[in-house]
């Protein structure tokens, strides 16, 4: 046969097959385009910042697993249901060796115009990406977007290679089957699934320890790992519980008579039962998805949204700075009063003081030591700050005289409570516990840890406990007020002179960090919303080819039903409750992973500062509102797509 | 009166893009008496799928009138069809159109269910006829795990569960060998000694000649007809043999 026969063959077969064909070329074309798009912003020059190009290329990574893994699955769909085509052929004289020909010229064609699509549309779209995402990172520089060629190249690369593993993986399933299965093919597995209790019981136990990993953390630091293993445990029990929880309930279902023998849950149950096997992975990749999507886009959204108070949390004061040792405490007072007085503006509720601080395992209630290397998620951490009494009479006008060995505290969480504590294994006594303390009042650091301040006699008994000395060290917090321009002048000024002047030292301030808190949130924002749309359209997908493919799976089974007895109206109720299930299961389980997720999420938010559990609850109930809306649309044309396949 | 009455009927299908028409039934007329057992008989495209659909309410004629004991099948609603079909047919097919989504005793209780019956109830049916049948050792199978003439007998066994007026068989024993053949006729006789009236279609006129009466249909009329009397079934068939030969090499019309 000459190679044109290929061609038109292949032209006539996409043709002929549009209904699956026309989804998976979009999603190619779409797939194609967010990589490319994706692929040129994080090689973009014009983002400087490494942390957005670090986020842009983890998000980068997870688009190449992501495309695999759908294309290939997405695939699978098409060839499964043309198995039965090919055979045909197969049947009629062509051999194996054409039919993988017309095969490669059909992937050649879907490769090829995927790519050139895909690209152009990267092309048109990623300028408005581009801006979008420099618009979220607050950049205003002019910037002109670039034709990306080795972004190009790599797209090429990528996709070429991911058609090519498709191709063999088509080529393969052709190759490994006689006409007789081919034939069968679509018709393949119909056999009832057997229960697999202990796959169930496996589910529901992973899915169990998940849940409840989830909700009892209640240390943020521990709530990374916690994360993770809750994740992939919730993972694993969905789908051990989709593929074998929901046959087992199924089958209970049908034992109980008096239910099972009703018009409307006879053919529903037992079709569900029928076709669970193929269904179930399918509906547990729908529930994975959509809570992906869900908690991507409520935490970067309510970071984003938080922003604000996040920076008002993490600096407290309009301008801090910090200095080790306590050589330049004089020098930087003078700096900051000159420069200060230079603009006219005054320092407001100022607050200075020495201290040295640093991480503490609490062994027992009055028990604290330091560890070269302390394991923040362990449990008992407590950050302690060792301040001179001299520099505490200055803050709190509080004449309470200490002798060698006293101590005096302030807890920022629970009261401290015992009368002695022992530090490095030092005993000291504890003259009073103060319940105010303006070092500790406005949190300068996160929630994280437990806080403990200790206010010893002098500086020499600090330094004696040797665990400190490091970090041992002066630091000034001070509001100010004056006009907005001379305030913000001042600060620059500030920075500028004290870095110069002052080795070791450190300014704190909201103007100096706003660029790089814009470009972290801003990045995982738009991260958050790029690969939340395109873990969105791959759910909508996967439910349209599964409500297709079974609309033909069903077509026979309710041209039976007619035959036998069952009206019109009545289908059309079976189909419904039918597609109803299938449909919103995964949706109310993704719901509740979300809702159980919320603790531990909203604990990891905290480790970015975010604290505002109200607004995380808004976002994240919006998500699921604008998600479940958007899902019910979908529903509403595929459950029409479904009818008319099923009443042809 | 008549249990079946079929009168005048026609039907003429008009291709999708109304283009060309065809006429699958010019003019068929013919009535079944309670008791009966009617086999219709004549060529692929005579008309045959046609009446049986028309009968079975799953098709209206363009002409003429269905009766049903006295019922006008024209006048029972869309609505009211489906439940209709389930009180008063049975149906039994050539690919005995079971579904694999149940096992055989699901499949055979589906037309009570739909109809709303109550569980014991439906054991109680199903017993009597399921061992007439011979098949109460396997109605846990699934259809997929059965014969041809096993899953054949199922089929009868849901057509007969409802206590149909009428059981309409398609080409019974179309996709059956010959022993699965023997066997299933042998018990649509018996059914209808018991009482039943069955009309079927076929084009095996072995299958034929086991029914009190046929009739042939060609180019969509009633062509002729035969009664059994007292004719033993080898020769029925034989008369039936002659009557086809007849019609096949375009006899005079009677």
């Amino acid at each position: 046969m000459s190679s044109r026969i290929y061609a038109r063959l292949a032209v006539t077969n996409i043709r002929n097959n549009k209904k699956t064909y026309v989804p998976f070329l979009l999603t190619s074309v779409l797939t194609v385009m967010m990589y490319y798009i994706m692929d040129s912003l994080a090689r973009s020059r014009d983002i400087g910042n490494q942390n957005v190009t670090t986020i842009l290329m983890l998000a980068l990574g997870i688009l190449i697993l992501f495309s695999v893994i759908f294309l290939f699955y997405t695939n699978s769909f098409l060839i499964k249901r043309r198995k039965k085509e090919l055979a045909v052929y197969n049947i009629l004289g062509m051999g194996k060796g054409h039919i993988a020909k017309m095969l490669t010229v059909e992937t050649l064609l879907i490769g090829a115009s995927s790519m050139a699509l895909g690209i152009l549309g990267g092309l048109v779209f990623g300028r408005l990406m581009h801006l979008v995402l420099l618009r979220l990172l607050r950049h205003d520089i002019g910037i002109t977007f670039r034709v990306s060629g080795i972004s190009m190249v790599y797209t090429v690369l990528l996709f070429a290679g991911i058609f090519f593993l498709i191709w063999l993986y088509n080529l393969f399933q052709v190759r490994l089957a006689s006409p007789a299965e081919l034939l069968q093919g679509s018709a393949a597995g119909e056999r009832e699934p057997k229960t697999k209790r202990i796959l169930a019981l496996a589910g529901l136990a992973a899915l169990g320890t998940g849940y409840y990993l989830a909700v009892v953390t209640d240390n943020p630091l521990e709530a990374l790992n916690t994360f993770f293993v809750a994740a992939l445990l919730v993972v694993i029990g969905t789908y051990a519980i989709f593929l074998a929880g929901s046959i087992a309930i199924l089958k209970a279902l049908r034992r109980r008579k008096s239910f099972y023998y009703k018009p409307n849950h006879f053919t529903v149950v037992s079709g569900m039962i029928y076709r669970m096997k193929q269904n179930a992975v399918g509906l547990a990749n729908i529930c994975i998805l959509s809570t992906m999507v869900l908690v991507m886009i409520s935490t970067t959204v309510s970071l984003y949204a938080g922003m604000d108070s996040i920076m008002d949390k993490r600096f407290p004061y309009d301008f801090g700075v910090r200095v080790y040792g306590t050589d330049a405490r004089a020098q930087v007072d003078a700096i900051v009063e000159e420069e200060l007085s230079a603009r006219g503006v005054e320092e407001e509720d100022g607050i200075a003081y020495r201290y040295g601080g640093g991480a503490f395992i609490r062994q027992d209630a009055r028990t604290f030591t330091s560890q070269a290397s302390v394991d923040y998620t362990a449990d008992g951490v407590w950050e302690m700050y060792f301040i001179p009494l001299e520099d505490y009479r200055a803050l709190e006008n509080d004449p309470t005289p200490l002798a060698a060995g006293q101590v005096i505290v302030y807890s920022a969480g629970a009261p401290y409570g015992e009368n002695a504590i022992s530090v490095e294994g030092q005993e000291f006594q504890v003259a009073k516990e103060v319940r105010q303390f303006k070092a500790g009042a406005r949190e300068t650091g996160d929630d994280v840890t437990d806080r403990l301040y200790v206010v010893m006699p002098d500086e020499a008994s600090i330094l004696d406990l040797g665990a400190v000395n490091a970090s041992y060290g002066y630091v000034r917090y001070f509001d100010m007020s004056g006009t907005k321009a001379d305030c913000e002048d001042a600060v620059w000024a500030l920075a500028d002179r004290i870095q110069a002047e002052v080795p070791g030292s450190l300014c704190e301030n909201r103007l100096l960090s706003e660029e790089s808190f814009f470009e972290l949130y801003g990045s995982l924002f738009f991260i958050g919303l790029y690969l939340g749309i395109m873990f969105l359209m791959a759910t909508v997908l996967i439910i349209y080819y599964k409500q297709v493919s079974e609309g033909f799976d069903d077509r026979e089974r309710y041209r039976i039903l007619r035959k036998v007895g069952m009206g019109m109206r009545e289908i059309r109720r079976s189909v419904r409750s039918q597609v109803l299930l299938v449909f919103f299961l995964p949706l109310l389980m993704a719901v509740l992973h979300v809702a159980v997720a919320f603790n531990v999420v909203n604990k990891l938010l905290v480790m970015m500062n975010f604290t505002d559990t109200k607004l995380f609850m808004g976002c994240t109930a919006a998500t699921v509102l604008f998600f479940a809306l958007l899902y019910a649309a979908v529903f509403a044309v595929t459950a029409r797509q479904y009818c008319q396949i099923v009443n042809e | 009166m008549a249990l079946l009455e079929v009168k005048n009927v026609k039907k003429i299908y008009t291709t999708r893009f109304g283009g060309s028409q065809v006429e699958a039934l010019r003019n068929v007329s013919f009535s079944v008496e309670p008791g009966e057992y009617v086999a219709i008989m004549g060529e692929s495209g005579s008309g045959k799928t046609t009446l049986l659909n028309i009968l079975a309410g799953l098709d209206r004629p363009t002409a003429g009138r269905v009766y049903l004991k006295g019922n006008d099948l024209a006048r029972v609603k869309e609505k009211e069809m489906a439940a209709f079909r389930r009180q008063n047919l049975g149906f039994v097919f050539q690919d005995f159109n079971l579904l694999d989504t149940f096992s055989l005793r699901d499949n055979i209780f589906l037309p009570l269910v739909l109809s709303g019956k109550k569980y014991p109830e439906m054991e109680c049916r199903l017993e009597p006829v399921a061992a007439k049948l011979g098949i109460a050792g396997i109605l846990g199978k699934y259809p997929y795990e059965v014969s041809g003439g096993q899953k054949q007998r199922a089929a009868v066994a849901r057509a007969v569960i409802t206590r149909p007026q009428l059981i309409l068989a398609d080409e019974p024993t179309g996709a059956l060998d010959s022993r699965a053949s023997d066997e299933l006729l042998r018990m649509f006789a018996q059914l209808n000694r018991d009482g039943q009236t069955i009309l079927m279609v076929t084009h095996s006129v072995k299958a034929a000649s086991t029914a009190g009466r046929v009739l042939f249909i060609k180019d969509g009329e009633v062509f002729h007809q035969l009664y059994r009397g007292s004719l033993a079934n080898e020769q029925l068939y034989q008369k039936i043999s002659d009557t086809l030969t007849v019609l096949a090499t375009g006899g005079e019309r009677r």
